[in-house]
Parts: structure tokens; sequence; C-alpha cells
């Protein structure tokens, strides 16, 4: 659905954003992907909330947890399935940005690597949400509970200002970063947050099982 | 020789003692049954073997191994059933036998044999949020008899099923240690039911012990303190009611 965004938004108003003289994927990506990466988050959150509820409602879980396998096993399946499927929704998504490119830049081309490093960068930067919506789903057992949690912070995170940088480390606004309007040594910065923060999530997961489990 | 025994297990709930210092000798290839009203700590006992619960003190040995270290090992031998039926709504009875089976690496025949047992293969391809109480109990059983564990641990198995059912079950019990030769812990309120299955018993009451031995063991017992000794049931209400007794006049 996020990879219609670039497309209904070129096709009402084209001629502004074919008049400018900068480059098609900076344009567009400025231009949408605030609506894109929301839309892209909220699906996650969604998600992650459905798939652990179908370990909650007929207390699946439970079985699950009598049986030989570890729970946290069961959490890097899940995070391994909803990031495969961000992969899945970023290509449509790229796909729909080309199709933007080729219909309304025609003489405007060449930007493929471009258009390739942003979207790899949105993938990286998609994976500490994935695991934190994860987390919050697996911390409720009613579905509602994690589904209101997730989508307050999503929008605490669109809320929050773009320019600073320790405030757009929250696992959700990282998705909203734009390669291409990213400083260099910043896109690494970025990189180096996500890659620290999935590793401090997956630390609570283990801490979340651990405690519960202390605790029956 | 035991399969599980326990020492001075206890299970402490914010200052309530759900199960106190039990020691218990469950002994290979029997059916063992337990004993005890509502919330006399049978579940959560359970629990503890199955590490769902952690005890408070005590500890207790399940074929030669404990907890945390063996918790594969205990799990991979060991087919379960707590309280509630715990499955996977939104997939069908076959499907969700399918997923143990998987974890457990048995062959892909078991579950075909898990439900025949049960009784409820005519079902198999029903959504499981869809099935009845009792075939929910079925299931249950399913999953926990599936691949044939060497070690059962049923909590009160019957619970919701028909009188047909009820029989069924009841027999199949019985016949689990020789058939498959395994052991059983199967938990009940009554006694007349584990009557019909159990060689030894344990009788709970308030998260304490106040018997265990075999069933003419009981009788002879019930006899000597002057217990009601003719029909069982009656000997076994009537130590629960001397147990409260002494409880309230203890307190
Ligand atoms: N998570 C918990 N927190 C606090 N108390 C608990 C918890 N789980 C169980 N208890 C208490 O422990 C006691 C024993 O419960 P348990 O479920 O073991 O009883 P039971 O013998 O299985 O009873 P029933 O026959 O009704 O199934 C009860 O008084 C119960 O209220
Ligand atoms: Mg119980």
């Amino acid at each position: 659905m996020a990879a219609l965004v670039p497309v209904i938004n070129m096709a009402v108003r084209h001629e502004i954003y074919t008049g400018s003289g900068a480059s098609p994927v900076n344009i567009l990506f400025d231009a949408n992907w605030q609506l894109m990466a929301m839309l892209n988050v909220l699906l996650v959150v969604m998600c992650a909330c459905i798939i652990y509820n179908s370990e909650y409602a007929d207390n699946a879980i439970q079985k699950m947890r009598m049986l030989p396998v570890h729970e946290s096993g069961m959490y890097f399946g899940k995070s391994a399935l909803i990031i495969l499927m961000c992969m899945t929704v970023l290509l449509i998504e790229a796909c729909g940005v080309v199709f933007c490119i080729d219909y309304w830049f025609k003489g405007n081309r060449g930007d493929w690597d471009l258009l390739f490093k942003s979207f790899v960068y949105e993938m990286v930067l998609i994976i500490p949400a994935v695991l934190f919506s994860l987390f919050i789903a697996s911390a409720f057992k009613n579905m509602w509970t994690a589904l209101g949690t997730g989508v307050v912070c999503v929008f605490m995170a669109t809320m929050l200002p773009a320019g600073n940088f320790l405030l757009s480390l929250f696992p959700f606004a990282m998705p909203f970063q734009i390669f291409t309007n990213t400083k260099a040594d910043n896109i690494s910065n970025f990189i180096i947050a996500a890659v620290i923060e999935s590793v401090v999530i997956i630390i609570m997961e283990f801490l979340l099982i651990k405690i519960r489990r202390l605790s029956e | 020789m035991n399969i599980i025994e326990t020492r001075n297990l206890t299970k402490t709930y914010a200052g309530f003692t759900a199960v106190s210092g039990i020691n218990l000798h469950i002994p290979k290839g029997a059916v063992y049954g337990f004993l005890g009203p509502n919330g006399a700590g049978k579940s959560t006992t359970m629990k503890m073997f199955l590490g769902l619960v952690k005890p408070t003190s005590g500890s207790f040995v399940i074929d030669g191994m404990s907890y945390p270290e063996n918790r594969t090992e205990i799990l991979k031998r060991t087919g379960s059933f707590i309280e509630s039926p715990a499955f996977y709504g939104n997939l069908t009875g076959e499907e969700n036998l399918d997923i143990i089976r998987k974890i457990l690496g048995l062959p892909r025949e078991t579950v075909d044999e898990a439900l025949e047992i049960t009784g409820i293969a005519q079902y198999k391809k029903r959504l499981a949020k869809k099935y009845s109480l009792g075939m929910k109990q079925r299931l249950g059983l399913a999953s926990a008899l599936i691949g044939k564990p060497p070690i059962l641990i049923l909590d009160e198995p019957t619970n919701g099923l028909d009188p047909s059912g009820i029989h069924e079950t009841r027999a199949l019990i019985r016949s689990l240690p020789q058939r498959f030769n395994c052991t059983v812990l199967v938990s009940s309120h009554m006694l007349s039911e584990i009557e019909l299955m159990a060689d030894s018993i344990g009788i709970l009451n308030h998260g304490r012990l106040l018997f265990e031995g075999t069933l003419d063991d009981l009788r002879r017992n019930a006899a000597l303190q002057g217990y009601p000794s003719d029909h069982l049931e009656d000997t076994f209400l009537a130590m629960v009611e001397e147990d409260n007794r002494q409880l309230k006049s203890g307190v």
C-alpha cells in the first residue's frame, strides 16, 4: 500500500516535482517517505501483535513452554519472519519509486545506485523497529494493549523533532530517516545505532523472558 | 525404582504457600494418582515438574535429571497436559500436532497415531478453535501422548469429557504403562476415578502431602486410624476434613 503513495502523489502533483532540478530519488523520498515510513512501521507493529496474539489466544504459548524449545528462539523466528516481510514490502515500494521515476522523470535517469542504497539503508533502520514492536507484543498477553502501546509509540516517533540526532534514535523514529538527506558520517552513525539498539532490545527480550519465568 | 522424586518441594506465592515441603516418590512404570480438592496444589506441583513454575525451595529429580541444567532432556521425555489444553486456535488439530511432532523430531506417522488413540481422527481437518470442549481436551491429550514419551504428566485429563470419553480415557491411561512402557502421573479430584486407574496415589490438601502409597496401603491405613474404609472415597473425604479441622485449630 505504501508503494502507492509516491505513485498517487506524483499523479496528482507531478508538475511541481518534475520542475525542480534535483535528483528524482531525492525528490521522491523527500515528498513521500514520511507517509510511507509511517505505514511501514504501523504494518510492522500490527504484524507483531497479530503474530504474538496467535501464541497467547488459546494458550499455545504454555504448550510451547512445555516443549524442548526456547522462548527466545520463538522471538528470533518471528523477527526473521517480519524482517523478511519488510524486505518484501520495501521491494514493492522500490518498484513504486522506480515506476514514478520511469514515468515522470523521463530525461533524468541513472540514479539506480542511489535508489538501491536508500532502500538498503531503510531496511537496516527498520530492524530495531521490528525487534521493538515484537518486544512490546510479547510483553502483553492482550493484543489490544500491545497494539495500543505500539501505535502510541509510532505517533510519538512521528512527533519527535527530526533535527535532533539523539531523539531520532528512538527505534520507531529511525525508519523515518532519509538516506539522501543524511550526511555521510551521520549515515554510519545511524547504522551503528541501529545495530546497538537491536542488541539492546534483544537483551531486553531475554530479560523479559527470564523475569517472567522467575516470577511465576 | 522411582522415576520422579521430590525433596521438600515448596512453592510460595507472595506469602501464600501453595505447595508445602512435599516428598513424592513416583515409581517407574506405574500410574500414579495425584489426588486433592480444588486448590490443593496439584497443578502447581506438576507445573514445577515441567519448568513452568520455579520452586521456592526444595528440589526434585526426574529420571536422574533436574532443572535447569537438563531442561531440554526432561521436556523431550515428558508428554504433558496441564489444566486447560493449550493449542493454536487458528490451525487445525492435525497441524497443531504436526508442530509438536517437528519440535520433538518424531516420524510423520506419530500424528495420525495420536489422533487415532484419542479418537479425534475424523476432526483432524477442523480448526482447533472450533473444537468442542471435549475435543479440545482430546487434542490436549493427543499432544501429550504423541511419540509415546516415557513420562506422562496429565492434569485432570477427563475434565469436560462425556461419560464414554471418560471411560475410554481412564481405560487408556490404565493401559499406557504396558502399551508404551511409560510412567503416568495423573491428577484428579475424585478418588473413585483414581481408584480405577492408579497403582499408587498421593493425597494432597492445602499443599501438604497427607498420604502416599498403594490403594491397599490406604485401606489398611484407614482401618488403623479409624477412618471409614469400605468406601475409599469416604476415606479420602474424611482425611481431608480431618486435616482441615486440624489446620483451623492450629491457626
Ligand atoms: N500464579 C499464582 N499466583 C498466586 N497464587 C496461585 C497462582 N497459581 C496458583 N495459585 C494458588 O495456589 C493454590 C494451588 O493451586 P493449584 O492450581 O495447584 O491447585 P489444584 O490442586 O490444581 O486445584 P484444582 O483442582 O482446582 O485444579 C491455589 O490456592 C491457587 O490460588
Ligand atoms: Mg489444577
